[in-house]
């Protein structure tokens, strides 16, 4: 049994659900830029944008701002659709199974593919709380003004463990997007899809942060601090467990320059993660204990400090020890290297985010393409790493969600 | 102080335990960081540095618990394991506890010195609240299994109290009782099954344990549920089947050969000569004093062959009081357990998605 969520209705079955959600709605099949979707979209990102639900979770304020007129806009606008003898067109159906714990991966993914005019479905965890709770309300709010075809080709639902769901669904899709963790792709896998149906899967990232020393010195001290605050987003937003959360932090430069920024800088953290009321519990310090004594056990870590629970720092004893596992909320491993080249062989396939403070966008370039794609899908500034975008993974999600006719006349 | 036989090992003051636990504790750091490398790196990393001055017990260093789930500790080379003990988690990893045979012969002499403080020398005849199922198996049985195992060396006669269904067998107990009940006799079993097979069963048929004395371990978390505390346990098993001695104790693996009982006074928990606990703020992890719930460290001089002398546990206890009770230190009480953290990243797997 389906529990729809969005629409809310009555409890169905995967043949019902996929019969009414692949029916010819109101007005004609989706297109890619869709004004009915454009316009739900819109509206849905207003009610978001409210004080007291921006204020109360601020992702969904990051999240509605994403959603924007202008944002949808420039997202459709990148296809440059209809150009050059070709024409993109919509996948047909789209099944998401989202992560379970980050509240919000599922409405951006659910988002860009009804942009690109696709039916969806979306499998929301019957453990969602909080932030999720919240955007399926907001999402049944928004409907009453909605165009029917809205309700009709948009589906959220949970389901309890059931094979015969999963397996159905797969196989009536033509597109099957995979968030989460390396067994959820590996187990949603097992269920085959139709010949022309493919996947797009979001599997285990780990991430890490470099910063240019050079840079450090030079910077102002409201720069410093600036910097110090959007490490500190980075690290303990997700309590420092997502795919992008930095885990490692390489100082790029001279030893002894580099130890210097590092007192400077590790100074400034605990007032700031103190000031932001992010704390640390019994459970949560004792996982770290285990986390970095274990490093050290290991003869990875020379040294372990802690500057109160919060903030854990562990010194590699060298930079090919770079930790990709979570080591609990607020684990610094720090590592220091002459320049970013020394970084190229230590990249992996599973690196997702570099998190940088003070290199230039030459120097940066230069480092992508030593790496030669060793791995690495996105470079952000400290501060950024959380922040969703339209390319994520390596992977433009409009694109994706979309197929490209062309035209030779 | 004068030391008496009937308090076994449970004799020295605070102050006399101080000065006699900590040189030895100190010996037993330098003692592990020289032959284990893991040991010795933690330390090194932790600031730690060799020779470093110990004023106090709370100043020495502590592992958390679990790293004997995550890494190898151990001060005894290969060929000298003589046995490795293991426990198994909630979370389905396991402990490794490495002994030589001077280390399993010394764990199993200082328990049987515990227990006999409640005991005697004499082995008494048993009754287990358990099935002999769980020990049916020998190459794998659970730390519940060894448990039962270990404290039948301190029985005779034994009869089990559940048939291999994991039934009260009435007969059983009656049997027991007819041959047994008129002079002392041993009751073991974890406590969660003792209050559920046992006492329901003598209070609905009436059966005498007066004679009885009690010991159990396992933890409350279950028995919480249904509002059953230490206090009413012990309540309700003196006024419905008149078993007034009852010892409940507080150990685990990585402390092999320690435990930590309940005096006669009921209510608290006792460290032997040999061991201490001591109560930590979990946010600043300094020493609490008596009245303030925290995070139980537990010390120890048995650990010969592995680092387990000092040990932050995952569970959350108070010190009552130090010398104000029935055996001399501190007594103290375990309230729970600290729950395990989670992340909520976007690497968690989405199990009933994977349906």
């Amino acid at each position: 049994m389906l529990t729809p969520r969005f629409p809310a209705a009555a409890n169905t079955t995967p043949d019902e659900l996929l019969a009414s959600v692949t029916t010819e709605p109101t007005d004609g099949r989706l297109t890619v830029g869709d004004d009915r979707v454009r316009d739900f979209l819109i509206a849905f990102s207003r009610q978001l944008l409210r004080p007291e639900i921006a204020r109360r979770f601020p992702e969904l304020g990051s999240l509605g701002f994403f959603l924007r007129r202008g944002e949808i806009a420039k997202s459709v606008e990148r296809l440059h659709d209809g150009s050059a003898g070709s024409r993109f067109v919509p996948r047909g159906l789209v099944l998401h199974f989202p992560p379970a714990n980050v509240d919000t991966i599922f409405v951006y993914s659910w988002a860009m593919s009804a942009l690109a005019g696709n039916s969806n479905i979306v499998r929301i965890s019957n453990r969602s709380a909080g932030a999720a709770e919240v955007v399926i309300e907001t999402l049944n709010a928004t409907l009453a003004d909605a165009h029917p075809a809205i309700a009709q080709t948009q589906r959220m639902v949970t389901y309890d463990r059931d094979d015969t769901i999963t397996a159905s669904l797969s196989l009536a899709c033509d597109l099957r997007v995979i968030w989460g963790g390396d067994r959820s792709v590996i187990d949603i896998r097992r269920h085959p899809l139709a010949p022309l149906a493919r996947d797009l899967a979001f599997p285990d990232r780990s991430s890490f942060a470099a910063l240019s020393v050079p840079a450090w010195q030079a910077a102002e001290p409201t720069a410093k601090r600036q910097a110090v605050e959007g490490f500190a987003n980075d690290v303990y937003w997700f309590d420092q467990a997502a795919c992008s959360s930095p885990r490692a932090l390489f100082w790029v430069g001279e030893p002894d320059a580099a130890t210097a920024a590092r007192e400077e800088f590790m100074a400034l953290l605990p007032g700031i993660v103190a000031g932001r009321g992010w704390q640390v519990d019994a459970a949560m310090a004792v996982e770290k204990h285990v986390a970095t004594y274990g490093l050290a056990a290991e003869g990875v870590a020379s040294r372990v400090r802690f500057s109160g629970n919060a903030v854990a720092e562990v010194d590699l004893v060298s930079p090919e020890d770079m930790q990709r596992r979570w080591l609990g909320a607020g684990t610094i491993c720090h590592s220091t290297v002459g320049s970013l080249a020394d970084l190229v062989p230590l990249v992996r396939r599973k690196d997702q985010t570099l998190t940088q403070f003070g290199f230039s966008a030459q120097e940066l370039d230069t480092f992508v393409a030593e790496v030669a794609g060793r791995g690495i899908d996105r470079i952000v500034p400290f501060g950024s790493a959380l922040t969703f975008a339209g390319v994520w993974d390596g992977y433009d999600l409009l694109r994706e969600f979309t197929r490209q006719t062309t035209i030779w006349v | 102080m004068t030391t008496t036989v009937a308090d076994g090992v449970f004799t020295l003051s605070q102050s006399e335990k101080q000065s006699l636990l900590l040189p030895e504790l100190v010996r037993l750091t330098e003692h592990h960081r020289n032959h284990g490398e893991a040991y010795a790196r933690i330390l090194s990393a932790t600031g730690h540095v060799s020779g470093r001055e110990y004023r106090e017990e709370a100043d020495l260093p502590w592992l958390p618990v679990r790293l004997f789930k995550t890494q190898v500790l151990k001060s005894i080379s290969d060929d000298e394991v003589f046995k490795v003990l293991t426990s198994s988690g909630t979370t389905g990893d396991v402990s490794r506890i490495f002994l030589d045979k001077e280390a399993a012969a010394a764990q199993t002499r200082m328990l049987s010195k515990t227990i006999q403080t409640v005991l005697g020398k004499q082995r008494l005849p048993m009754l287990v609240v358990d099935t002999t199922a769980i020990i049916k198996d020998r190459k794998s049985f659970s730390a519940r299994g060894a448990g039962v195992l270990g404290m039948m060396n301190f029985g005779r006669d034994h009869v089990w109290a559940l048939d291999a269904e994991q039934q009260p067998d009435l007969e059983a107990i009656r049997g027991f009782l007819a041959k047994h009940g008129d002079q002392p006799f041993l009751i073991f079993g974890f406590t969660f099954m003792v209050w559920l097979y046992l006492y329901e069963l003598a209070r609905d048929h009436k059966l005498d344990l007066s004679n009885g004395i009690l010991v159990h371990s396992g933890g409350w978390k279950k028995l919480i549920d249904r509002s059953v505390d230490n206090a009413e346990f012990r309540r309700a098993f003196a006024a419905d089947t008149g078993l007034t001695r009852i010892h409940n104790f507080y150990g685990m693996v990585e402390q092999i050969g320690v435990v930590y009982l309940e005096g006669a006074d009921g209510n608290s928990l006792y460290c032997p000569d040999f061991a201490d606990v001591i109560i930590r703020d979990p946010q600043t992890w300094a020493e609490l004093p008596p009245g303030q719930p925290g995070l139980v460290q537990v010390l120890s001089t048995l650990p010969e062959s592995y680092p387990g002398h000092s040990l932050l546990t995952e569970d959350l206890g108070v010190v009552h009081g130090v010398d104000d009770g029935h055996w001399p230190g501190k007594r103290f009480s375990i309230l729970g357990r600290l729950p395990r953290a989670e992340a909520r990243g976007c690497s968690d797997t989405f199990s009933a998605g994977a349906a």
